[in-house]
């Protein structure tokens, strides 16, 4: 495809400008991509710590507040008269004050004297923080409630749920609750110990500490149960909580070590941390989900993006129309070269032709001059009585001479022309491949 | 005073002196090379004796080499 030079300068200037404007927007999207996601990572790991530190809060609230029962006068009395519908009756007050979800009072056998709420009787001889707080042991971690537990404090209907997965299709059945429990020791005047009380919070379906982690830090939080949320302040589309939905990529979780990641969960990609929850024991017992929508990032990657291309767009425009002009000038002014060059060569072509004419011409004339002297020779020997032969001999000889010169200089010429045919062919050439530059034509 | 003879490596030379003794405003007349001169050229300057100098150096002043001068 033949192009003119206006074409292939301005198609070189835009080819350059577009590759240096898309290997700048490649290159700046990849390293916003980089740095804002690992900037964001921070920021989710530095969420997901003071997530941690709301749950930790609310922890030593809890063992604050069981602590502080256990050594209550009244609820000590009321264990040793065996007061149960005084001590329900106070359960059931501090409980509700205190935001627990349960809190029982138990004999030295383990024996349930009475609880905030949830028919009393039963044993709790075989609960493991009971059993410890019986011991003299003050209890405070994170755990999992059996069924049985939930039932007799009951909760089982706060735990209890059909977990389904991210097409709402029921995966398994949840019977277990996650909860910050504590248990205390309670003594009576001479420091034996007469019972303990063991209370804690739910947090099936509890979202205090999610609302507030969220309020306070932004992004989204949750809190797991195996791979199940159990808790959270993450929206599906149609602006409801998650929750009973499982997250198996948190599965790894319950290793015991953190996940770091990207993770869709109601449809929307999010930058997560997640953070197993141990027990006293180091177990994991569950996980706290801490996350931020990756839409935040992919805004400024796009936002940025779009900012670059638009300027560079203006730029490309700019760029343009200041190279225009010079490339118009540049071509014609080598148009107008090449057009002087072109009427040159034809001027010199009409001179040689002219050259080589006007030698022909002479030639003739110096052979016309030499027959004229060859006459006047011819008329001198029959005798010159009036000398007018000899003046006219003497007038041929002079033409001659001249004529000779006017030959020479003639065939020099021819010579000179001779060259100045091939320096002309030459220009041409030049001029025809200028004009071939210039137009993209040939002549 | 009688005319002397310019003459030159080439008539290409003549040509060009001629010219530059025009515009030196030296008169001169192109003849054929006589017989007693020995030169490349087959043609050469005829100029009167009294500017041969102002003639020489017009050539000199011009660039032009000068084969010799002959009386």
């Amino acid at each position: 495809m033949k192009m003119s030079l206006r074409v292939r300068l301005l198609g070189t200037i835009v080819g350059a400008i577009l590759l240096c404007f898309v290997i700048s927007i490649v290159a700046a999207r990849f390293t916003l991509q980089r740095d804002l996601r690992s900037q964001g990572q921070a920021q989710v790991t530095n969420g997901a710590s003071a997530f941690g530190g709301y749950w930790d809060s609310r922890k030593d609230q809890i063992r604050l507040l069981v602590a502080q029962d256990a050594v209550a006068d009244a609820l000590r009395k009321a264990l040793v008269s065996r007061n149960t519908k005084g001590l329900t009756d106070q359960l059931s007050n501090v409980a509700r004050t205190s935001g627990l979800s349960f809190l029982t009072i138990v004999d030295a056998n383990g024996r349930v004297v009475a609880r905030a709420n949830g028919p009393n009787g039963g044993s709790l001889a075989t609960n493991p923080y009971v059993t410890r707080a019986l011991t003299g042991e003050t209890v405070s971690t994170a755990g999992v409630l059996s069924p049985a537990d939930l039932a007799g404090e009951g909760l089982a209907p706060q735990a209890t749920a059909d977990i389904k997965d991210a097409n709402g299709k029921v995966v398994s059945h949840l019977n277990q609750g996650l909860a910050l429990v504590s248990a205390a020791p309670m003594s009576d005047a001479n420091e034996r110990t007469i019972g303990a009380i063991y209370g804690g919070v739910l947090m099936n379906h509890y979202y205090d500490i999610v609302d507030q982690s969220t309020h306070a830090l932004g992004g989204s939080s949750a809190l797991l149960e195996g791979d199940a949320i159990v808790a959270s302040t993450i929206l599906a589309p149609d602006g409801t909580r998650i929750v009973d939905q499982a997250l198996p990529e948190a599965a790894s979780v319950a290793s015991g070590t953190p996940f770091d990641g990207a993770e869709t969960v109601g449809g929307t990609e999010y930058l997560v941390h997640v953070d197993p929850i141990l027990n006293d024991q180091n177990k994991a017992v569950g996980a706290r989900w801490y996350g931020t929508p990756m839409a935040a990032i992919n805004d400024i990657i796009n936002h940025t993006t779009e900012s670059l291309a638009l300027w560079g767009l203006l730029a490309a425009i700019i760029a343009l129309a200041l190279a225009v002009p010079v490339v118009q000038r540049i071509s014609n002014t080598i148009g107008q070269r090449s057009k002087q060059v072109s009427d040159a060569a034809k001027e010199l072509g009409v001179a040689i032709v002219g050259s080589e004419v006007s030698g022909d011409h002479v030639a003739a004339t110096k052979s016309a001059v030499e027959k004229s002297g060859a006459l006047i020779d011819d008329m001198a020997k029959a005798g010159d009585p009036t000398g007018k032969v000899a003046q006219l001999k003497s007038l041929n000889e002079e033409l001659t001479g001249d004529m000779f010169v006017i030959d020479t200089l003639s065939q020099e010429m021819s010579s000179r022309m001779t060259q100045a045919v091939a320096r002309v062919h030459e220009l041409n050439d030049v001029a025809g491949a200028l004009d071939k530059l210039v137009t993209g034509e040939a002549n | 005073m009688a005319d002397v003879i310019l003459y030159f490596g080439s008539n290409a030379d003549t040509m060009i002196a001629t010219k530059a003794l025009k515009d030196a405003g030296v008169a001169a007349k192109m003849i054929p090379k006589p017989a007693h001169v020995t030169s490349n050229a087959n043609l050469c300057l005829s100029v009167d004796g009294g500017l041969e100098s102002q003639a020489v150096g017009a050539l000199g002043a011009a660039g032009v080499a000068l084969g010799g001068v002959a009386k």
